[in-house]
């Protein structure tokens, strides 16, 4: 069974595990051990089981399946570990061992295989969403993942990312640079708002936006389902294709509006290291892979009287903050737009969507998705912004804050159109500005009362 | 309650676990064996020490129901609150088969912020994230002093250990004000103006020294009573902050450094704390021993080798940090020109600018925390070396370039002796800057345990024979630090143990009173 991964695989995976010394520091950054404190639900705790199963090479216990499948592979735990454990190798080989060990009931395997074949393939998402909205209301009082889908399916985000007409860039500036922009499979569908406010973003900074052929899928639902061949497959397909583009100067970059294929697509080398003769395509495409926002903080915007002060909770995605390391650059976009951006408490703890996470796992979803927006939505925000699809969709459905992707910020205060929910802001009055400690300021202050 | 299967019935501690089941039901009590090893674990050089059970009370009055019940059974607690003490114990033990009292897991109550006097009133769970994090969600105006250790450890467990932390709140158990506490006999009492019959203190978390004796300090690094709740100040967020950078190229510029410092703290010209922390102290943050696996852990790492590895992230041997506090940056950039004038004038220190800091990770921690935001990132020391082995002595030295400069060579050469490497970070005040000394070792490697355990006495002893005491000091050094006490300091922490906690129930042997 265990051979179906790779010796080298499983090698690094029980290395890893090896590497913890037990300081315990990821556990009160773990989502799940922060709900119920259960170590066996803390990344410490999960360890020691996979360290077990994987050096057991025994079907996985029940137990194993239930704790590991509750990880929200979130990687908070791997940013805050002092002994420097990769937990990424461990968790992704752990899930592959439980889906390839097939364990699981006839039923869960095959709704997981129908799962990732429908989120994965835009046509079939596309036509389960106008065939299965009229029903979605009736479905989330169905109990587990069907409930939960359902729910999701109806979340206010998707009708806030629902595609205008009409819309143009409205530029006269002439492109001097393209880029190709990644659709993705579930934005491209449930998302395409924000794909459109990307474009018309870069196209009035001159940059021609050029769509991804090929598959829209980078393969990170799969590989966060444990399944890493198809992921493979999709991340195989895609970087001959970019590469091919990037090689003849067809594009010069490739942009991501989801982090969460962006953290994948940044650790392609690891995915594709039994594809040798893909080496160089390989790291050609990480390293024209970036994330909008570093784009846009290149780039001279002017803007930001249609936006003045509108008050933003900034959320921190999990593969933004711990996948890509990319925390000031997405504030400092905005905020030299003049929005007032927050930050939120507990910025380290996931939202409750991490992939299919809030479909597998409803109920630990749900409150995890309640704990964030009640965060988000206490520092009195206009807009909860993030810079990830699924964290946006998640959250609006426990909050009547209108949500958006930072892109459509940008959007909107460089003359695109207001994000769904924001229509009628009003735009506070120019104040002399209050510098704060720049790096790192936590929160808006005043100098009321004070002496300053 | 799982019961422990190698236990039998008549056992006390069982008897005692089925008690406190029975009183504050079975969710409050552990007994299994994958939770009392996890309990056990800690950093130190010496074997686990495992307990005999783990309780979680949810209150005050749980709190009392356990000491009551540790009386009637004659049982040994150990509390603890988040037990993120690591180089210090971690949860651990002073002794196998106490019984550690977990206040982290459930009372972890923020019970009161005033925005208008400044200060919270909290339990014992509450970590410098949590709180820090609600102030950010009510918008407050008020700012946390963070650690540069575990963001989730306890505030107010880090104020009654001594701990200290970063801004000019650094002091935590001077910052604290009025505490609830079960004594070891059962009783329950509040300190300063809570003290005071009846419902209502106004004042019991603002004023520290009313009427009669300020018993508080009797409760820090003690073992006299379990304190279940305190009230902390916390400052108003300046407006503006200003993190200064400042860095020296030799190991003997640290005489210069700690003389630059002591004006700007007695002047109060900065308001932080400042410190100045050598190379290894810094860089073990963001690297590992290069040579680790060359020397078989046996051998420091090489001065050429440590220029090369400091050099590489354009440092020096100290970096000097702090932070001024203004209205504005403009406001502030007066003193800071003033503050650059005075540490680069002899020629040897060098500015290291905000932005230029910024890029710098070893840097970062100081960035937040004198900005008010906890971090983790320091903690990466911690695998320096693997193994997983840590130890702090915090031992200290006036604020005098000559003293502090004479401790560092001595106390270096110890260090290498034991073929370990040398990591200070001296946080500076007016007139005592703590020199928290970080032994950073292999734990599966018996014989680096070894040197590591020895390194610790040796420069313990080096200090004490300087006339230096420790401050907080690891579980398993405690007695032997009460033991480079008079006696007659001891004798009277027995007497004041005897006469709060007169069967022994509480942590006999914390901070070596007994």
């Amino acid at each position: 069974m265990s051979n179906t991964i790779t010796v080298h695989r499983l090698d690094q995976a029980k290395a890893a595990t090896d590497q913890c010394v037990h300081f315990g520091f990821c556990t009160a950054v773990c989502p799940t051990y922060v709900l119920d404190a259960e170590e066996n639900d803390s990344p410490r705790g999960r360890i020691a089981i996979a360290k077990d199963m994987l050096e057991s090479g025994a079907p996985p216990s029940a137990a194993a399946v239930k704790h590991l499948d509750r990880c929200l592979s979130c990687l908070s735990c791997e940013t805050t570990c002092a002994a420097g454990v990769k937990y990424r190798d461990i968790i992704d080989t752990a899930k592959e061992y439980i889906e390839n060990s097939g364990v699981r009931p006839v039923q869960e395997r095959l709704f997981r295989a129908l799962l990732s074949r429908l989120l994965t393939t835009p046509s079939y998402l596309s036509f389960m969403m106008r065939a299965g909205r009229p029903l979605s209301r009736l479905g989330r009082r169905l109990p587990g993942s069907l409930g939960a889908l359902a729910s999701i399916s109806n979340a206010p985000a998707l009708r806030a990312f629902e595609p205008r007409t009409g819309l143009s860039a409205a530029t006269h500036v002439v492109p001097t640079r393209r880029m190709a922009l990644l659709s993705g499979c579930v934005q491209s569908v449930t998302g395409s708002e924000i794909n459109a406010s990307a474009q018309r973003v870069l196209e009035r900074a001159g940059i021609t936006v050029i769509p991804t052929q090929g598959s829209t899928c980078c393969g990170a639902l799969d590989l966060h389902m444990g399944r890493r061949q198809r992921a493979i497959e999709h991340a195989a397909k895609t970087v001959k294709t970019w590469a091919t583009q990037l090689e003849c100067g067809e594009i010069e970059a490739i942009v991501v509006t989801t982090s969460g294929c962006a953290s994948v697509i940044k650790h392609y080398d690891e995915l594709l290291d039994l594809q040798p003769d893909l080496a160089p395509l390989v790291k050609r495409v990480m390293d024209a892979t970036r994330d909008i926002t570093e784009v846009l903080q290149e780039l001279p915007m002017v803007g930001g009287d249609a936006v003045r002060g509108a008050v933003v909770s900034y959320h921190d995605a999990c593969s933004m903050k711990h996948g890509l390391k990319l925390t000031r650059t997405p504030r400092n976009v905005l905020e030299r737009l003049a929005f007032d951006v927050r930050d939120i408490a507990e910025s380290h703890i996931c939202c409750g969507s991490a992939g299919t996470y809030n479909i597998l796992q409803p109920a630990i979803a749900e409150r995890l998705g309640k704990r964030k927006a009640g965060h988000a939505e206490s520092c009195r925000p206009d807009v909860i912004v993030a810079g990830n699809l699924g964290c946006l969709v998640q959250m609006s459905r426990f909050t009547n804050v209108p949500v958006a992707h930072t892109v459509q910020l940008v959007d909107w205060a460089t003359g695109g159109p207001a994000p769904r929910g924001l229509e009628n802001f009003i735009p506070k009055a120019p104040e002399e500005s209050i510098a704060v400690a720049e790096s790192l300021q936590p929160a808006t202050i005043s100098t009321e009362d004070s002496l300053w | 309650m799982v019961r422990n299967e190698n236990m039998s019935s008549n056992d006390p501690i069982e008897r005692f676990a089925q008690a406190v089941a029975d009183e504050l039901g079975a969710d409050a009590v552990a007994l299994s064996d994958d939770v009392l090893t996890r309990y056990g674990e800690h950093t130190l050089p010496s074997a686990d020490v495992r307990p005999g059970a783990v309780v979680y009370p949810d209150s005050t009055l749980a709190v009392q129901t356990i000491v009551k019940l540790a009386n009637q059974f004659r049982v040994q607690l150990y509390p603890i609150s988040n037990g993120q003490n690591i180089g210090l114990g971690t949860k651990s033990p002073i002794l196998p088969g106490q019984v550690v009292v977990d206040l982290g897991r459930r009372m972890k109550k923020i019970i009161e912020i005033d925005e208008t006097m400044g200060y919270c009133v909290l339990e014992p769970g509450v970590s410098f994230q949590t709180m820090h994090d609600e102030l950010i969600r009510r918008g407050s105006k008020l700012m946390i002093s963070p650690t540069a250790g575990p963001s989730q450890g306890s505030i107010l467990a880090n104020a009654l250990d001594k701990g200290g932390g970063s801004g000019a709140y650094a002091d935590h158990f001077g910052m604290s004000c009025g505490m609830e506490i079960v004594l070891g006999n059962g009783d329950i009492i509040r300190t300063g103006d809570g003290s005071l019959q009846g419902s209502e203190h106004p004042n019991w978390h603002v004023s520290k020294y009313s009427f009669g004796p300020f018993l508080d300090g009797l409760f820090s690094q003690s073992n006299f009573g379990i304190v279940t709740r305190m009230g902390m100040w916390l400052m108003q967020r300046p407006p503006h902050i200003e993190p200064f950078f400042f860095t020296f190229p030799e190991d003997d510029d640290l005489g210069e450094v700690i003389d630059l410092i002591r004006p700007l703290k007695q002047t109060n010209f900065v308001p932080t704390m400042i410190r100045a922390t050598n190379d290894l102290y810094l860089l073990a943050s963001v690297a590992t021993h290069p040579d680790y696996a060359l020397g078989g852990g046996k051998v420091t790492l090489g001065d050429a080798e440590r220029r090369k590895l400091r050099e590489s992230f354009g440092l020096g041997a100290w970096t000097v940090s702090g932070a001024l506090y203004g209205g504005s940056k403009a406001a502030v950039a007066p003193q800071l020109e003033r503050v650059v004038r005075h540490f680069t004038a002899s020629g040897k220190g060098r500015q290291i600018s905000l932005e230029d800091a910024e890029d710098l990770k070893p840097l970062h921690i100081a960035i937040n925390s004198n900005t008010g935001v906890p971090t983790d990132s320091e903690l990466r020391m911690l695998n320096w070396r693997p193994g997983g082995g840590a130890i702090w002595l915090s031992a200290g030295t006036p604020v005098l370039g000559s003293t502090a400069n004479g401790f560092q060579h001595e106390a270096r050469k110890i260090c290498t002796a034991h073929g370990l490497e040398y990591l200070l970070s001296n946080v500076c005040g007016a007139r005592f800057a703590r020199s928290v000394h970080a032994i950073i070792y292999n734990r599966s490697d018996a014989d680096e345990s070894a040197r590591a355990d020895a390194c610790y006495r040796a420069m313990s002893e080096l200090f004490a024979s300087r006339g230096v005491f420790v401050g907080r000091a690891p579980t398993m050094y405690q007695d032997f630090h009460q033991a480079q006490r008079m006696p007659e300091f001891v004798n009277a922490c027995s007497a004041i143990k005897h006469a709060l906690d007169p069967n022994g129930v509480i942590a006999p042997g914390k901070y070596g009173i007994h």
